[in-house]
């Protein structure tokens, strides 16, 4: 048994040489942001990778909130309720007919390179996001040509609509203008630039881009000199870091670390819980999102609309609440309450298990006993807890729900087409403008084969009333239709209209200036009014 | 061949040691169960795997709240911590979850049991076809297994739910489709190692069909490896389908299932630990025993390659 | 042995042609649509069908597999749907990570389980013994992404000692890319300060992810040590006056150096896999990660890459194997 002790001292020290190997590293000091040369760079952790920056392709919240960061826009949404700013472009004015805007672009306005911001660059970005046709590029299709769009001077630009079109304002903040010389400059057989701006910038925005590193940071470096300053005073303000964090928990232990100043797409609860530190702060906004369940109004049971309402009617609108914890507001009508021109409908339905059996004995099911499919995103927490509480209402009108996870393409497709639209498809929406008419396109032909007309309604006096509204330049002509147009979206229930969730994000008591806007999505930062002050 | 020799795998098909076969096979099975036995992790196997069982058979009849196993929510009473109504505490909904780990045995049990058993019908008969077939089908189905060998399991069945879309079956069929390879490795080298042997040349030599063969004489010798592997593949198929719920890519609310179970309750951690603590301690446990039972079946049933 | 390496590598690529062949057709049977995934929420169909037939996407599935082995050749991976990038230089970014990951994995298995397999043999059925079998078979039984959040929580936010993800500090200079992995660039490049740092931020993840190899690795040795402490070779050695280091360094990792190649050529399927689960936890930008992107966005090209090469990997690192293996057993070599 010696030769055993022998060999097992051996054995053990060499195994805990093995470990202290492992052991003997560097322990971080708990830094709160990162320094650079006494410049601080804020962390912010989120979830969604940035796929790429250029601003003619495909956007979401992660692609546009560097975009804002490295772009400016000749207009750009602030405050809240989000309004639209006065941007590159200093004043703008329109003609009687609706159909000419006149743009005046501010003179000192400069890209990162020094030249000048001008008219020529604005009509190029705008041509070359049309001429791609992606991305931004719906916003605009058939309302404006790309020859249309002219220089009147070096510092006016001229818009010439076919069509009367109201919303028209409300896009612009998402056509960024691109430097042309430096995009000329990097076109390889003829790409339009394509593959260089996937991970370079070419803007005259409030940062410029310091690192790309796919899958693991984005690093932004503020613009000192940024031609149109900065609304707070702070030079230690070095620049922004977008940190991947994939899993919550890491974000919340980051937050908590000092690893990260802002952590975004927290749950209620999550967020609710390190609240209560003192050296954390959190905000909670009502989002311009509105979070529905679409059914198809074309095939199987819901296709019928007294079973619509009596779904509708049975719905447990409460259990929205409970979720949130009291962090949602119940919708009143179709348009969220940052919609422009939206009013309260009185017949919204409310919870009323006797109407719905109401509504169910005029259908073909008046005793209930069917089942119906309810289609969401996998992963998607708050879709799931709403899936179960449907579960739980539905029993009461002896209708059984079958929950469906699926991958978000399978959903987008089987949303696409009338046949395959499940019954109930729970969707969020963020609409990209506040005009009233972006949520009322959703109830028109022209949005079938999107995800968010998954119920196919196809209503020829809504369609109408819809079609006038957007062609209607004045705003209190406007204003009555609309009114209309949520009655009419009601009484058809093409969807049971669920909430507007608060949402909200976690920082350190030192991250300064941060202000919410509705249109932004959820997770979505604008830096630009963003620093960080040590000491306080 | 009379009614003895059909019973089960002669180990040798001389007629004379018939009669006293049944005897042997008594004591061999003494033996067995005492090499068992004498072992405590085989034992510790067993016990767990019973319970594990016993839970899944009449888990509805013992739990608190067996209609929160169905997606019966109650949001006024949710993430509370464990307690002495809510053992195991309450999930984001208000579900009990100590009723749902118990009832997930049963999702649990029907998961492992699929895929592995799915894999043995897709691999068993192409192992013992590419053991006794021709060359020219030999190589043509152990190419095959190659390929799908090749391939790291979890990533190609993260494509083929990716694809199918989530849910447990598509899980289950991703999982069963990238097991079944082993079994073909498995059961193929066993039967080219049998055919030649001495009794099935002499089954061949009077006549015996193929069919027959393969069932008389070479599925019979290969059970014991199938069972062993079988016992440890429950364990690791229950472990691949937690890992493809961690993904977001497993079961279908509201069934309780544990990988899911972990995969939303690691968004609260830790600060409601007890939501993916105890879904994380039944797998662990559940693998343990699986694990420990095959270990032990392998030492009774195949004691050559006893480690 | 030349030619027996000749006929695996080009056994190899009919496999891998194989392979593909399954992955497409799995890829296929979607009902995702990806031009209109790739074209955005609001896309009009006008702009989906013209990303549509840019990319082929509207040809049937053979012409689409042919033209994309066709492209193959030439060094052509297709692009990325959701990237909107190469994925032959996506990959290039993303594979040496997932491959430094599993090395260090690897490494740590080995060192660890090795002696403590060992271990567990000289102390057989005493306390030292019994943790070591307790680890073994914990080991294979843990879920792997559940301990690596375990770890990240106690070792990295409790205990602070290590980073809770990446691959290296965010504003840690990045040494120059000569082999993508970052601890050898940085070796190489003389960047003492990025060598730590990538070490320690290795050290989560591999832990995490060696768990199921090191406990095959201390179960092999702890067999193989039982058997060889139980030769007379060994008490020989010993009445001959042999230093108890002598004899593990001479006779016993001898011994375990079969066993626990074999192990890992085993186990190394299952670690590439595992890489999905903890580069999820540790945000390791892998291939792990980008293939489960793609695979729940419908994004063919990259599904199909990532599963060639991974599977060429295994496939490079099991003939490896089996040439260390007939290296080191003559009885191997003689029956090749």
């Amino acid at each position: 048994m010696k030769v055993s002790r022998r060999i097992a001292t051996t054995l053990f020290a060499g195994a805990a040489l093995m470990a202290g190997s492992f052991m003997a590293l560097p322990s971080q000091q708990a830094l709160a942001a990162e320094q650079v040369d006494d410049k601080l760079y804020m962390v912010i952790a989120g979830r969604q990778p940035v796929s790429h920056l250029d601003p003619a392709l495909k956007y979401d919240l992660a692609v546009r909130m560097m975009q804002q960061q490295l772009y400016d826009a000749l207009v750009k949404y602030e405050g809240n309720p989000s309004e639209i700013k006065p941007w590159l472009a200093e004043s703008w004015t329109t003609s009687e007919d609706g159909l000419t805007w006149t743009f005046t672009l501010a003179k000192n306005a400069k890209f990162h390179d020094g030249s000048p911001v001008n008219a020529d660059a604005v009509i190029y970005s705008f041509k070359r996001t049309m001429a791609i046709n992606e991305g931004p590029a719906w916003m605009l299709e058939g309302f404006v040509e790309a020859d249309n769009i002219k220089a009147l001077d070096e510092h006016t630009v001229e818009f010439k609509l076919n069509k009367p079109y109201a919303a028209f304002l409300s896009f612009l903040p998402w056509w960024y203008v691109l430097n042309p010389d430096v995009v000329e400059a990097n076109t390889k057989d003829g790409d339009m630039g394509k593959g260089y701006l996937l991970e370079n910038a070419a803007g005259s925005g409030p940062y410029t881009l310091e690192r790309f590193e796919q899958g693991t940071a984005y690093v932004l470096k503020r613009n000192d000199d940024y031609w149109k300053g900065f609304p707070y005073d702070n030079d230690r303000m070095g620049g922004v870091i977008y940190r991947l964090m994939r899993e919550s928990a890491a974000q919340r232990a980051a937050l908590l670390k000092g690893e990260a100043d802002i952590v975004t797409g927290l749950s209620v609860e999550e967020r609710q819980a390190v609240e209560k530190r003192e050296e954390i702060q959190t905000t909670s906004l009502p989002a311009l999102t509105s979070f529905g369940l679409k059914m198809n109004t074309t095939k199987g049971i819901t296709a019928d609309v007294n079973i619509r309402k009596a779904l509708a009617y049975a719905y447990d609108y409460d259990s929205f609440l409970q979720i949130m914890n009291g962090e949602a507001k119940l919708q009143t009508s179709p348009f969220t309450d940052a919609v422009k021109g939206m009013v309260p409908v009185g017949s919204m339905p409310t919870r009323d298990i006797e109407k719905a059996k109401e509504y169910l004995a005029k259908t073909d099911h008046p005793d209930g006993g069917f089942e119906i499919d309810y289609v969401y995103v996998e992963g998607f927490e708050l879709e799931r807890q709403m899936g179960l509480s449907m579960i739980d209402a539905f029993k009461d009108i002896n209708v059984t729900v079958n929950m469906i996870p699926q991958t978000w393409p399978n959903m987008v497709a089987l949303g696409s087409k009338p046949d395959t639209s499940p019954d109930l498809l729970a969707i969020f929406t963020t609409p990209v403008s506040t005009d009233p008419d972006a949520i009322a396109i959703q109830y028109h032909p022209s949005s079938h084969g999107k995800y968010y007309a998954s119920h196919f309604l196809d209503d020829p006096d809504l369609n109408k009333m819809i079609e006038d509204a957007r062609a209607e330049t004045d705003w209190e002509k406007r204003v009555p239709i609309y009114a209309e147009i949520q009655q009419k979206i009601v009484d058809l229930q093409p969807e049971i209209f669920g909430m507007m969730r608060n949402r909200g994000m976690a920082h350190r008591t030192w991250v300064k200036g941060y202000e919410d806007s509705p249109i932004r999505m959820g997770g979505e930062i604008d830096f630009y009014p963003v620093h960080l002050d040590p000491n306080s | 061949m009379n009614l003895t020799g059909t019973r089960a795998a002669p180990k040798s098909s001389a007629a004379g040691e018939q009669i006293a076969k049944p005897v042997d096979r008594f004591r061999e099975y003494r033996r067995m169960w005492a090499t068992f036995r004498r072992s405590y992790s085989s034992m510790a196997g067993l016990v767990i795997v019973s319970i594990f069982l016993i839970i899944s058979a009449i888990g509805p009849w013992i739990v608190p709240f067996p209609e929160d196993a169905l997606g019966s929510i109650h949001l006024e009473r949710k993430l509370e911590p464990p307690s002495a109504t809510h053992w195991f505490g309450t999930d984001e909904v208000g579900m009990d979850i100590y009723t749902r780990v118990v009832i997930g045995a049963r999702t649990t049990l029907y998961i492992g049991l699929t895929i592995t058993g799915l894999a043995m019908l897709i691999g068993v008969p192409l192992g013992l076809l590419a053991g006794v077939g021709n060359t020219w089908l030999r190589e043509s189905i152990m190419r095959v297994t190659d390929i799908f060998l090749s391939i790291p399991g979890l990533i190609l069945a993260i494509a083929i739910v990716g694809a199918l879309g989530p849910g447990i079956l598509n899980a289950m069929i991703a999982l069963s489709l990238v097991w079944w390879p082993g079994y073909v490795r498995l059961v193929q080298s066993k039967a080219l190692s049998l055919r030649n042997e001495t009794y099935v040349e002499a089954a061949r030599s009077i006549g015996a069909s193929n069919f027959r063969i393969i069932f008389m004489h070479i599925l019979p010798n290969c059970m014991s490896p199938i069972v062993v592997k079988a016992s440890m593949d429950m364990g690791m198929a229950i472990l691949g389908a937690a890992s493809l719920g961690f993904l977001g890519l497993g079961a279908q609310p509201p069934y309780p299932e544990w990988g899911a179970m972990i995969s939303i309750g690691k968004n609260y951690l830790p600060d409601w630990w007890w939501y993916s603590l105890f879904p994380g301690l039944a797998i662990y446990f559940t693998v343990l025993g699986f694990n420990l039972l095959g270990d032990g079946l392998r030492d009774m049933l195949d004691p050559k390659q006893r480690s | 042995m030349g030619r027996l390496i000749a006929r695996r590598l080009v056994f190899m690529i009919f496999m891998l042609v194989g392979l593909m062949a399954i992955v497409f057709a799995i890829s296929n049977i979607a009902p995702g649509d990806p031009a209109r995934l790739a074209a955005g929420p609001d896309a009009t169909n006008e702009m989906v069908e013209k990303i549509r037939q840019e990319r082929g996407l509207d040809k049937p599935i053979v012409t689409r597999f042919v033209v994309y082995l066709g492209n193959l050749t030439q060094g052509n991976f297709g692009v990325s749907l959701h990237t909107k990038r190469d994925v032959a230089s996506d990959l290039a970014r993303y594979f040496p990570a997932t491959l430094e990951l599993v090395l260090y994995a690897i490494g740590f298995a080995v060192l660890v389980g090795v002696p403590l397999g060992m271990l567990g043999a000289v102390f057989q059925n005493k306390w030292p013994d019994h943790w070591i079998r307790f680890v073994a078979v914990s080991g294979v039984a843990l879920p792997m992404f559940w301990l690596g959040l375990m770890l990240q929580w106690y070792l990295s936010l409790e205990l602070d000692l290590f980073p809770l993800g990446g691959r290296l500090g965010i504003m840690t200079p990045r040494p120059e890319t000569i082999t993508g992995l970052l601890t050898v660039d940085s070796l190489l490049t003389g960047d003492i300060r990025a060598f730590r740092e990538a070490v320690w931020h290795l050290v989560l993840p591999s832990l995490a992810l060696s768990l199921p190899a090191l406990a095959s690795i201390i179960r092999v040795n702890r067999a193989e040590m039982l058997e060889t402490l139980n030769k007379d070779y060994i008490l020989n050695a010993r009445a001959q006056g042999i230093g108890a280091f002598r004899i593990v360094t001479a006779y016993a990792l001898k011994n375990a150096i079969l066993p626990t190649l074999a192990m890992i050529g085993l186990r190394f399927g299952w670690m590439l896999g595992g890489t999905v689960l903890v580069e999820s936890v540790f945000d390791f930008p892998g291939v792990g990660l980008y293939a489960t992107k793609a695979a729940v966005s419908s994004d063919f090209d990259p599904i199909v890459a990532v599963t060639l090469v991974l599977g060429a990997c295994f496939m490079v690192v099991n003939l490896i194997i089996d040439l260390l293996y007939a290296l080191l057993d003559p009885r191997v070599r003689s029956q090749i």
